[in-house]
C-alpha cells in the first residue's frame, strides 16, 4: 500500500499559510468581535439601554448605512463564483438483444480464436474472475462471427447509444435542443470526421453558435474531464447550460489477435453511455439534483511506468489492441494517493486534518514509530462512486480507503450488470444509488475515475434535493434483485 | 466617535476593497500570445513533382480517368515543390502504416517545436499550467497530450484537453478553450499544440472524392504559448480581441460535405463532397454576420446599413430585376479594411483563398501571405493559420496596433474566426525561430506555376484507358 505521508508535509504547511493569508480579513474580525463581546458583558443591561437611547438616529444616516449594507451584500453575492448544478442525467440501457451471457461469449471466443486454445482458456479464466454478470451488452457488430468492426457499424453504434441517451435526457428535463449552449462529447477510442459532437449537432439541429468540443483519447476518466471543462465554461458564460455525452464505442476496438495482455479489454469493456445536463442558471437551482463542489485532476504522465501502463500497440502479427500492464493496480494506487493529497484538505473535516497533521509531525519531526494515519473519508462522504474498471480496481480502492462493502456496492453492482462501460460507469453507479432510494438532500458523493496516461480524476457532488426512486432508467427493471452476491470465481 | 460612524467607515472600506478586487480580476482575463513556433520538417521529407508522380503511380487501383482528375486537381491546387510529407510516403509504405509510424510523425513534430519554443522563451515544461492538443485524425491511447506530458515531465496538476476530429478549424477551438480558462483562473501559462496526422490516413482506393484528400494535405504543425500573466504581457506578441464560432452541423448538406467513411470496398478515406464550397460559403457568411459588428468601427457599420437600405428601396419598385441581382455571387459590400489590417486565411486550397478574397473584396497584397503559405507548405490543416501569420511577421508587416483576422473552416461544417491585436512592434528586429526565415527573400516568386503540368500534362491527351501506360 502506498505511503500516504511522504510528499504531503510541505503541501500542508503551504495550505495552512494560504488559508491564513486568504482569509486574513475575516480572521481579523474575530478579535474585534471578541472585544465587543467582552465590552457588552462588562456593561450590563441598563448601560446598554442607556447607550441605545443616547444614539441619535438621523434619518439620512440610517438611510445611508442601510443602503451601504444592501449594496455591499449585493456586491458580495455577485462576486462569488457561480454554482454549477447537475440538473439531471440519463444512462443508456442497451436492448436485450445485445446481451452477452458467459455462454455466448465463450462460444464466440472458441470459434474466433480456434487456432489458439490457450487464449480461449485465458479469456475464460478472466471472465470467471471478472465480476461481470450475464446481462452485460456488446454492440451488434461484435455479435457477428467474425466481428465486423467497420466504420459504418461503429457510427451506428454511436448513434444508437448516444441518441437514445440524449432523447431520454430531453424527456426527463424538458430541455429543448435549441436551448443547449455548450456541448461536450467524450469518446476515447473512436473519433471519426466529422466528430461525434458534430453528429449530435446534426441530429438534433442544435444552434449554430453552440460551443462544441470533442475530447478523445483521454481514457475512462474523460467523463470527469468533460465535467471540468463544462464547469470552467459555465463560470464564464452566465445563464447557460451544458450537455455532456460520455461514451465508449466498442465496435472498432475489438482485439482480433491472441496476445494475452491485450485480450483483457475484450472481456471487460461493454456498451454504455450517459448524457448529463449541467447548468448555472438560478432557475435550475430547485430542480437540480446535485451541486458540483470540487473537481480535482491529477496527471501522472511524467512518470514513465504510469504512462506505459495502458498502451495501444500492435502485437506481433500487426493486430491493434490495448495492452494493460501488470502493475496497473500499483499505479492506480499511486495516482489515487496523488489525487487524495489535493482533495483531502478540501473535503475532510478539520478533525481528520488535524489528526493527520499531528501524526505527520509525530513521525517526521519527533521520529516516533507511528503508523501513517489514513484520513477517514467516510466522514467526508456518504456515497462513493468508484469507476468500475474491474474487480481488482474496486478491491484495491476499498482496501486503500478502508471502505465497507456497502460503500463500494454501487461500483460492484454496476460492474456486474453493465460491465466496464468506461467513462459512463460513474453515472450508472450514481443511478444505482438513487434507484436504491439512498440519496438524501445534503449527501455528498465522491466520484473517482482512472484513465490512460495515467490520470486520476475525482469530483465531489452534493445532493441538492432528496431523490425519489426513479421509475425508469437502466436499473428500473432489476434493482430489486440487487445487491447480488458475486462469488470470487464463477465456474464456467 | 459615534458607533454608527465607525461601522459605516468599516463597511465603506470593505466595499472599496471588494470593488478593487473585482476590477483587478478583470484585468487579468486577457489572452495573450507569448510566442509561437511552426514546424519545418527536415528537407529529406520534401515532396517534389517527381516523387509525387511516383507515389501516385504506386497506387495500383488508379486508372486513366483518376490520373486526369488528379492532374487537374494538383495543378490548380496552388501547392509548390517544397511542401513536406510524412516519412512513410518516401519509404513506399503509405498503404500499410503502423501505429509507430503515426506516433513518430507526431513525435518528430512536437519534440522539435516545443523544445525551440520553451528554450527561446526561457520557460520550463513545469511552468505550463494548461495544455490543449488538437490533432484531427489521430486517436491513440494514451492520448497525444499524455505523450507530451510524459516526454516533458510536466506537472501533475496540468489541465489537459485532447481534441480530435474537429477538422482544420480546431486551432481556433483550442484557443477558445484557453480563453475561457483564462477568464476563471489567473496567472496561467497555456500551450496549444496543433497539427495533423497524415501517416495513418492514406486512402488506397480509387473513389475520386477521397483521393483528393491524399494529394492536398501536407505535414506541418505549430505550438503556441498563451498567457494571461500580467508580468509576461510586456513580452507578448498578440492579444485576443474576439473569437466567434459558427457550427452548421444542423444542416444535412453542410454536415455531409466532409465525411470520413468507407468506400464500396471497405477502404477508409475522407470524402470531400462537391457541395463543400457552398457549405463553406454559408458558414462563412453566418460567421461574418456575428463577428463583423464586433470588429468594425461604428461608422463603417452605419455606412453599410445605409447602403443596404438604399439597395432595398431601389429594388422594391421594380420586382422584375430582382432575379438578376440574386444571381451575382455574394460580395460582402462592406469594407473590412476599416477594422482589419491583415487577413490570415486557412490555406484550404486555391479556390478557398480566391473565394474569400472575392467576397471580402481583398487585394493581392492581402491574399499574398495565404497564397505563399499554400505554395510553400501546402494545406497543413489546423496549423496553416500560424504559418500564414509567420509569413506576415517575416515580411515585417505587423506593426503595433494592427489587427489580424484569422478565418478557418472545418468538417462538420464549422467556420471559426478570431481577431488578434498586435501589442508589440513586430516589424523591427529579427524574428527568431520564424519558419520562413530561410526563404522569405525569395517570396513572392515570379511564377506560381506548378511543374506538374509540364511533366505530366501529356496525360490530358491520352484517350484510351485500357492501353494506357504511365510514362516517366
Amino acid at each position: 500500500m502506498p505511503d500516504f505521508s511522504s510528499s504531503v508535509k510541505l503541501k500542508y504547511v503551504k495550505l495552512g499559510y494560504q488559508y491564513l493569508v486568504n482569509h486574513f480579513l475575516s480572521l481579523l474580525l474575530i478579535p474585534i468581535m471578541a472585544i465587543i463581546a467582552v465590552e457588552l458583558l462588562r456593561m450590563g443591561p441598563e448601560d446598554i439601554l442607556n447607550v441605545w437611547n443616547s444614539l441619535h438616529f438621523d434619518i439620512v444616516q440610517v438611510l445611508c448605512s442601510s443602503f451601504l449594507v444592501i449594496f455591499i451584500s449585493t456586491v458580495y453575492f455577485m462576486s462569488k463564483p457561480r454554482t454549477v448544478y447537475l440538473v439531471d442525467y440519463s444512462c443508456y440501457k442497451p436492448p436485450v438483444t445485445c446481451r452477452v451471457p458467459f455462454a455466448t461469449f465463450m462460444e464466440h471466443s472458441r470459434l474466433i480464436l480456434k487456432d489458439s486454445p490457450k487464449s480461449v482458456e485465458f479469456q475464460m479464466r478472466i471472465l470467471e474472475r471478472s465480476g461481470l454478470g450475464e446481462e452485460t451488452c456488446l454492440p451488434p457488430a461484435i455479435h457477428y462471427i467474425p466481428p465486423t468492426p467497420t466504420m459504418d457499424e461503429a457510427r451506428s453504434e454511436a448513434q444508437m447509444v448516444i441518441f437514445t441517451a440524449m432523447d431520454d435526457l430531453f424527456k426527463k428535463t424538458g430541455l429543448l435542443p435549441k436551448d443547449i449552449d455548450i456541448l461536450i462529447v467524450n469518446c476515447s477510442l473512436f473519433s471519426p470526421t466529422p466528430s461525434l459532437s458534430a453528429m449530435v449537432i446534426n441530429k438534433y439541429k442544435l444552434r449554430s453558435n453552440i460551443k462544441s468540443f470533442n475530447l478523445s483519447g483521454m481514457g475512462c476518466s474523460a467523463g470527469l474531464i468533460s465535467v471540468d471543462l463544462a464547469r470552467d465554461l459555465l463560470q464564464v458564460h452566465p445563464n447557460s447550460n451544458a450537455v455532456i455525452v460520455s461514451t465508449e464505442i466498442i465496435t472498432p476496438n475489438y482485439y482480433k489477435g491472441n496476445e494475452r495482455a491485450m485480450l483483457l479489454p475484450n472481456c471487460l469493456f461493454r456498451m454504455g453511455s450517459a448524457a448529463i445536463l449541467m447548468s448555472n442558471r438560478r432557475s435550475d437551482r430547485w430542480r437540480a439534483k446535485y451541486k458540483l463542489c470540487h473537481l480535482v485532476r491529477t496527471h501522472r504522465g511524467a512518470d514513465d511506468k504510469s504512462f506505459y501502463c495502458v498502451y495501444e500497440q500492435e502485437d506481433r502479427e500487426g493486430k491493434i489492441g490495448i495492452n494493460l500492464s501488470k502493475d496497473l493496480m500499483a499505479i492506480a494506487g499511486e495516482a489515487l494517493k496523488a489525487n487524495i493529497t489535493t482533495i483531502g484538505p478540501l473535503v475532510l473535516p478539520a478533525s481528520e486534518q488535524l489528526l493527520f497533521l499531528l501524526s505527520l509531525i509525530g513521525r517526521k519531526i519527533f521520529n516516533l514509530k507511528w503508523k501513517p494515519y489514513i484520513p477517514d473519508f467516510k466522514l467526508a462522504f456518504e456515497h462513493f462512486c468508484i469507476h468500475a474498471g474491474g474487480r481488482a480496481v474496486i478491491d484495491e480502492l476499498q482496501k486503500n480507503l478502508q471502505l465497507s462493502g456497502e460503500h463500494v456496492e454501487a461500483s460492484r453492482m454496476t460492474l456486474h450488470r453493465f460491465g466496464n462501460t468506461s467513462s459512463s460507469s460513474l453515472w450508472y453507479e450514481l443511478c444505482y444509488i438513487e434507484s436504491k432510494g439512498r440519496m438524501r438532500r445534503g449527501d455528498r458523493v465522491w466520484q473517482i475515475a482512472f484513465g490512460s496516461g495515467f490520470k486520476c480524476n475525482s469530483a465531489v457532488w452534493k445532493c441538492n434535493r432528496t431523490i425519489k426512486t426513479p421509475k425508469d432508467g437502466p436499473w428500473s427493471d432489476c434493482i430489486d434483485r440487487y445487491p447480488v452476491f458475486i462469488p470470487e470465481v464463477v465456474k464456467l | 466617535m459615534d458607533i454608527l460612524c465607525i461601522l459605516s467607515s468599516l463597511l465603506i472600506l470593505y466595499l472599496i476593497f471588494k470593488i478593487w478586487k473585482h476590477i483587478d480580476s478583470k484585468r487579468d482575463q486577457n489572452c495573450y500570445i507569448l510566442d509561437y513556433q511552426c514546424h519545418k520538417p527536415s528537407d529529406d521529407r520534401m515532396l517534389s513533382t517527381q516523387i509525387s508522380g511516383e507515389i501516385i503511380r504506386r497506387n495500383k487501383h488508379l486508372r486513366l480517368n483518376e490520373f486526369k482528375f488528379l492532374l487537374k486537381a494538383i495543378v490548380s491546387s496552388g501547392i509548390g515543390e517544397q511542401t513536406y510529407a510524412p516519412r512513410i510516403y518516401f519509404e513506399g509504405r503509405e498503404e500499410s502504416p503502423t501505429i509507430q509510424d503515426a506516433l513518430s510523425e507526431m513525435e518528430e513534430f512536437y519534440i522539435d517545436t516545443i523544445e525551440k519554443l520553451l528554450k527561446r522563451n526561457k520557460l520550463k515544461p513545469k511552468d505550463i499550467d494548461v495544455l490543449v492538443v488538437n490533432v484531427s485524425m489521430l486517436n491513440s491511447t494514451p492520448s497525444l497530450s499524455a505523450r507530451i506530458i510524459n516526454h516533458y515531465k510536466m506537472r501533475e496538476d496540468v489541465k489537459v484537453f485532447n481534441l480530435t476530429a474537429m477538422g482544420c478549424s480546431a486551432s481556433v477551438i483550442s484557443v477558445d478553450i484557453v480563453k475561457n480558462i483564462f477568464k476563471t483562473y489567473k496567472n496561467k501559462l497555456a500551450l496549444v499544440v496543433t497539427s495533423e496526422s497524415l501517416s495513418p490516413n492514406w486512402y488506397s482506393g480509387n473513389n475520386r472524392s477521397m483521393i483528393l484528400a491524399n494529394c492536398l494535405f501536407r505535414s506541418g504543425g505549430c505550438a503556441v504559448l498563451l498567457t494571461n500573466k500580467r508580468c509576461l504581457s510586456g513580452r507578448a506578441m498578440f492579444k485576443l480581441k474576439c473569437l466567434v464560432r459558427t457550427h452548421h452541423g444542423a444542416r444535412e448538406d453542410s454536415f455531409n460535405a466532409c465525411v470520413q467513411k468507407e468506400d464500396e470496398l471497405g477502404r477508409v478515406g475522407v470524402h470531400l463532397d462537391k457541395t463543400l464550397p457552398k457549405a463553406a460559403t454559408r458558414a462563412f457568411v453566418d460567421n461574418l454576420k456575428v463577428i463583423t459588428p464586433k470588429i468594425l468601427p461604428v461608422t463603417e457599420l452605419f455606412r453599410f446599413m445605409l447602403s443596404l437600405l438604399l439597395k432595398k428601396l431601389r429594388r422594391s419598385p421594380s420586382k422584375g430585376s430582382t432575379s438578376n441581382v440574386a444571381q451575382a455571387a455574394p460580395k460582402a459590400g462592406i469594407n473590412f479594411k476599416t477594422g482589419i489590417d491583415h487577413f490570415c486565411i486557412h490555406t484550404g486550397g486555391k479556390a478557398v483563398i480566391d473565394a474569400i478574397g472575392y467576397s471580402l473584396d481583398l487585394t493581392e497584397y492581402d491574399l499574398e501571405p495565404a497564397r505563399m503559405t499554400l505554395h510553400r507548405f501546402g494545406n497543413t490543416s489546423a496549423s496553416s493559420l500560424w504559418y500564414v501569420l509567420g509569413y506576415m511577421e517575416a515580411k515585417k508587416r505587423l506593426k503595433r496596433g494592427d489587427r489580424v483576422f484569422m478565418i478557418s473552416f472545418g468538417a462538420g461544417f464549422k467556420c471559426n474566426s478570431c481577431v488578434w491585436e498586435v501589442v508589440r512592434d513586430l516589424s523591427v528586429g529579427e524574428c527568431l525561430g520564424n519558419v520562413w526565415n530561410h526563404c522569405i527573400d525569395q517570396y513572392p516568386p515570379k511564377s506560381l506555376l506548378n511543374p506538374f503540368l509540364e511533366k505530366y500534362g501529356w496525360i490530358r491527351e491520352e484517350e484510351d484507358a485500357d492501353t494506357f501506360k504511365f510514362r516517366t
